[in-house]
């Protein structure tokens, strides 16, 4: 197990490597640079700018440099730590990021949470009790959750808390707590804000789970292992759970990798509605902007997160599959 | 808009007055808050933060102290906001007409006859947020700085055309010295622009200058930054730059002084009032009224805003929310959230201004967008009734780029030229522009035997009913012979395509509507933001001369008038000049039109008073700081 770990590890750094060479040239695909989308919104205003100025400018920020020289500064300085300075803001990335992306990993790690809460008892109910009316009704509820859009179920709710309770929905915090310390206050405040994101980004996810744990579940309660463990009169609920249900989870674990940043491309249009202060939106505005070593951040953090979940999930499922082991004899 | 007009009348023949009295002994009043820390000794008394001759703004009713004005930022570079809130305190300012220059911080002022020097004199003892006195030697810093080719910015202070020297006087009476004349000069600094030379105080920001600070670039270093330029740009930065609101520490001369600042990471933006403000009320008492402002900042997303607006969460505001498509919303809210709606009327002429490329690489496509009967014959293709009914819900009626009827300058005849729409005259008209064949598709062949199909660039982003405009008018076109292709771009791509002139057309909205004399890009070509003569406008500007054309004799000729304008400092003579350029537009026709930029409405909550019920809204005039947000109070 522990070679296993070390072999991925060192993979999983050439992978990062391999990811941030990719990322960096994506971010400096479009036309132009942070400077041109600069002068351009200067120019829409009425302000002219010099192009010698810009010339000027474009040295100072190291922009004027060939892509592998500016890949090879951004790198090194990553590898010690330092992300580099964002253009817009003029401030050291990482001083930018970090609570971003807190409040990305608390927001949507509480979806992934409620999500499986939510899907793993009613897969199992539907499985057991398949084709009865709670399976039909948890199906359909789960399918309207993956079938309407997020940004739209989370317009609704903003347009329902308006309507009916006079409030408008949107941000992780209430003005008096949003500098405060964390207390218990200010964690019920967090709570009574991001339910909502929280209900939105784990619906759409809920149904897929459903079905995946259903359709294998009811594979394994057919094999006859199961029978027999029936038959030896072991309790349902243990016939169920100790060893179906734990089979059944198998290729679930092994996408855990996914979710994190999954949830994170697939909250930014969440975020951007319900005006959560998270990743998703710097890393978009970033783009548009081309903040590039802001978005290069941000990117690479999430392949950073993406392998630590893919190795996250290979242990697990070594941990509750035992008929998977790495190398050990 | 009459009321307000009269009003402004009296207020200015009342400040007249105000000023005319030497010494003005007035029994002042400040805020409650301030009150107390004079009474400990925190704060020095009003009458030693006051200048000796405070601005004194009139304004309907004289208000009383207290509240939080709420509003909402979008996305997290949204400075403009501010600008347009806090930080147009420049030397001088606009009326709340938009039609004369009135004293700010510079109490009067001389022009010489050829517009060359500009004589001011400041208001003595006006301080800075931090209590340091504002003087000539802040305006020579500010020069200094902004003439810096390491600090170099891009604003009239270092325009290498006509680059203008300083000469201080003393304390408080400097000179701007240009090159060559200047009249628009005053017009120049009455409006945004002007906020530059009074945004640098010395005292703070020469700290992180090698000039007056040997140490300064170990002190970059030492905060984490590669250059002292770098530093100081983090810490001072220019006139409008959004990280110039991250600063705290940065003293200012505004009715309101950062609290939050505007950071990546700020969820709102935050202020508090400058006890050292310099600006009183009709009575003498110091301004602002309201306490404080509180700017939410959204993720990019205005739905929020607009519910709040809805829900009675914003005291007053149209950026950003003062859509076509919400009015109606806002409209039958208004019992419910405890507000009203105010007039705006924008600057903008035109909804959608289609420009032909006339510098296009392609010497068929050049020759024939140049051809002003093909434009003609476009302009009357269009039927713009139906794109106003459809797109505008009958807001607006079919217009021209062309100088607003709120404007001096309207002229109906150029306003709606050509903005009838006739089939069959569009087709005589492409007759007359050598189109006289078509393909099996009905499209019209140009000289080399090619389709005549337009490919126009736009940025949906910007403002997503261009896209339902152009598609109503792909469809008009395409039946008249014309196609067109629609290709949405993002902003960067859309300015990178103008100087390798490879572009069949680009849109925008009709800028210079009521500012047509500072903003002329429609009517001859001015700037880089005149993408139908891109490379004449480099020819006039001097900017790029590597990729610069010579003009046609009539572009020549406008251009000829408009340098004359600015080089005259008569009012009159220069609207005289003015039209004649404009006359040229009306002949030539270059760019075309489609609907009068409709009115837009401010949300106004009800217990605010003084707030404009009507205003102008624009970039060079910008609202609603024009009009006075310091005199606004809450009843």
């Amino acid at each position: 197990m522990l070679a296993f770990i070390i072999r991925r590890t060192i993979a999983m750094v050439l992978t990062l490597f391999a990811v941030s060479i990719v990322a960096f040239a994506i971010i400096q695909l479009p036309p132009g640079d942070f400077l041109t989308s600069y002068v351009a919104s200067l120019s829409a205003t009425g302000d002219q700018v010099d192009p010698r100025v810009i010339e000027n400018l474009r040295n100072q920020y190291g922009l004027g440099e060939p892509f592998y020289i500016q890949y090879g500064k951004w790198i090194s300085g990553v590898v010690q730590g330092n992300f580099g300075h964002s253009f817009e803001w003029k401030r050291p990335v990482w001083e930018l990021i970090w609570g971003r992306l807190g409040n990305s990993i608390l927001v949507e790690g509480l979806a992934v949470i409620v999500m499986w809460l939510v899907a793993l008892p009613i897969g199992i109910y539907a499985a057991v009790r398949k084709y009865s009316l709670g399976d039909y009704l948890a199906t359909i509820a789960g399918f309207i959750g993956l079938a309407v859009p997020n940004f739209f179920f989370a317009l609704i709710l903003m347009y329902l808390a308006y309507i009916w309770f006079g409030t408008t929905l949107g941000g992780l915090f209430s003005p008096e707590f949003e500098t405060a310390r964390w207390s218990l206050p200010r964690i019920w405040d967090f709570l009574t804000h991001a339910w909502a994101p929280v209900l939105v980004l784990a619906t759409s996810g809920t149904a897929e789970l459903i079905r995946i744990l259903r359709a294998n579940l009811l594979d394994e309660l057919k094999k006859p292992y199961v029978v027999t463990a029936r038959a030896k009169g072991l309790p349902e609920w243990k016939v169920i759970l100790k060893y179906p249900v734990r089979l059944a989870l198998n290729p679930l674990v092994s996408t855990i990798g996914w979710l994190l940043p999954a949830l994170v491309s697939g909250s930014v249009i969440v975020s951007v509605v319900l005006n959560l202060p998270t990743a998703g939106p710097m890393l978009l505005r970033s783009l548009t902007t081309q903040d590039m070593y802001l978005a290069g951040a941000i990117i690479l953090l999430l392949s950073v997160l993406t392998v630590i979940g893919t190795l996250i999930s290979d242990v697990l499922l070594a941990l509750i599959d035992p008929r998977i082991r790495y190398g050990a004899k | 808009m009459r009321k307000d007009h009269l009003l402004g009348l009296t207020s200015a023949v009342a400040m007249a007055a105000m000023l005319a009295a030497t010494g003005p002994a007035l029994s002042a009043g400040q805020a409650p808050e301030l009150e107390a820390l004079v009474a400990s000794g925190d704060l020095p008394p009003l009458e030693d933060r006051l200048p000796s001759n405070p601005l004194v703004v009139q304004d309907d009713s004289i208000g009383q102290y207290g509240g939080t004005w709420r509003m909402g930022m979008n996305g997290g570079g949204d400075n403009g906001l501010i600008v347009k809130t806090v930080a147009y305190e420049g030397l001088v300012r606009y009326d709340h007409q938009w039609d004369k220059v009135i004293p700010n911080l510079a109490e009067s002022w001389e022009v010489n006859d050829d517009a060359t020097r500009y004589t001011f004199k400041l208001r003595e003892g006006v301080k800075w947020s931090d209590g340091t006195p504002f003087t000539t030697e802040d305006i020579a810093f500010a020069f200094e700085m902004y003439q810096d080719p390491d600090y170099a910015a891009g604003s009239w202070i270092d325009n290498k055309n006509n680059l203008p020297s300083l000469e201080v006087i003393d304390d408080y009476n400097f000179t701007v010295v240009f090159e060559k004349p200047n009249g628009m000069f005053m017009g120049t600094i009455a409006g945004v622009d002007g906020i530059h030379i009074t945004s640098l105080q010395k005292k703070y920001c020469s700290q992180f200058h090698p000039n007056y600070n040997e140490n300064a670039a170990a002190d970059a270093e030492a905060a984490g930054f590669s250059s002292w330029a770098l530093y100081l740009q983090d810490r001072c930065a220019w006139g409008w730059e959004t990280i110039r609101f991250a600063n705290p520490e940065l003293p200012t001369i505004y009715g309101w002084v950062i609290d939050q600042p505007l950071t990546a990471n700020a969820t709102r933006v935050t202020w508090k009032r400058n006890p050292y403000y310099w600006k009183v009320d009709a009575e003498g008492n110091q301004l602002p009224y309201i306490d404080n402002l509180d700017m939410r900042v959204s993720q990019g997303g205005v739905e929020e805003l607009t519910l709040a607006a809805l829900n009675g969460e914003i005291d007053f505001q149209e950026r950003h929310i003062a859509t076509t498509t919400n009015k109606p919303l806002f409209f039958d809210g208004q019992e419910a959230g405890g507000y009203h709606l105010g007039e705006v009327i924008p600057s903008a002429s035109n909804t959608l201004v289609l420009q032909l490329n006339f510098n296009h690489l392609d010497p068929v496509k050049r020759e024939l967008y140049q051809n002003k009967d093909f434009r003609i014959g476009i302009s009357h293709a269009i039927d713009r009734q139906e794109i106003i009914d459809v797109v505008f819900t009958g807001q607006g009626e079919p217009f021209q780029v062309a100088p607003r009827p709120e404007s001096a300058f309207y002229d109906e005849e150029l306003a709606k030229q050509y903005t009838e729409f006739d089939p069959d005259l569009a087709a005589q008209h492409f007759e007359a522009a050598g189109l006289t064949e078509k393909n099996g598709d009905g499209i019209y062949l140009m000289s080399d035997g090619n389709p005549a199909k337009i490919t126009v660039d736009v940025i949906s982003a910007l403002r997503p009913e261009w896209i339902d405009m152009l598609e109503i008018m792909q469809l008009q076109l395409g039946a008249a012979g014309i196609e067109i292709e629609l290709n949405n771009i993002d902003r960067t791509l859309f300015y990178e395509k103008r100087p390798a002139g490879e572009f069949d057309a680009q849109v925008w909205a009709g800028d210079g509507g009521i500012e047509a004399l500072q903003e002329p890009r429609y009517y001859f070509p001015f700037s880089d933001e005149s993408v139908w003569a891109y490379r004449w406008a480099q020819w006039f500007n001097g900017t790029r001369p590597e990729i610069a054309e010579e003009p046609v004799d009539w572009a020549k000729e406008q251009m000829e008038l408009y340098q004359q304008v600015r080089a005259s400092g008569d009012p009159d003579e220069r609207a005289d000049l003015f039209r004649q350029v404009l006359a040229i537009t009306k002949e030539q026709f270059p760019v075309i039109g489609v609907g009068l930029m409709p009115n837009s409405y401010s949300i106004i909550r009800n217990n605010l008073k003084n707030a404009p019920e009507s205003m102008f809204n624009a970039w060079l005039f910008p609202t609603p700081a024009p009009m006075d947000p310091v005199t606004w109070y809450f009843e």
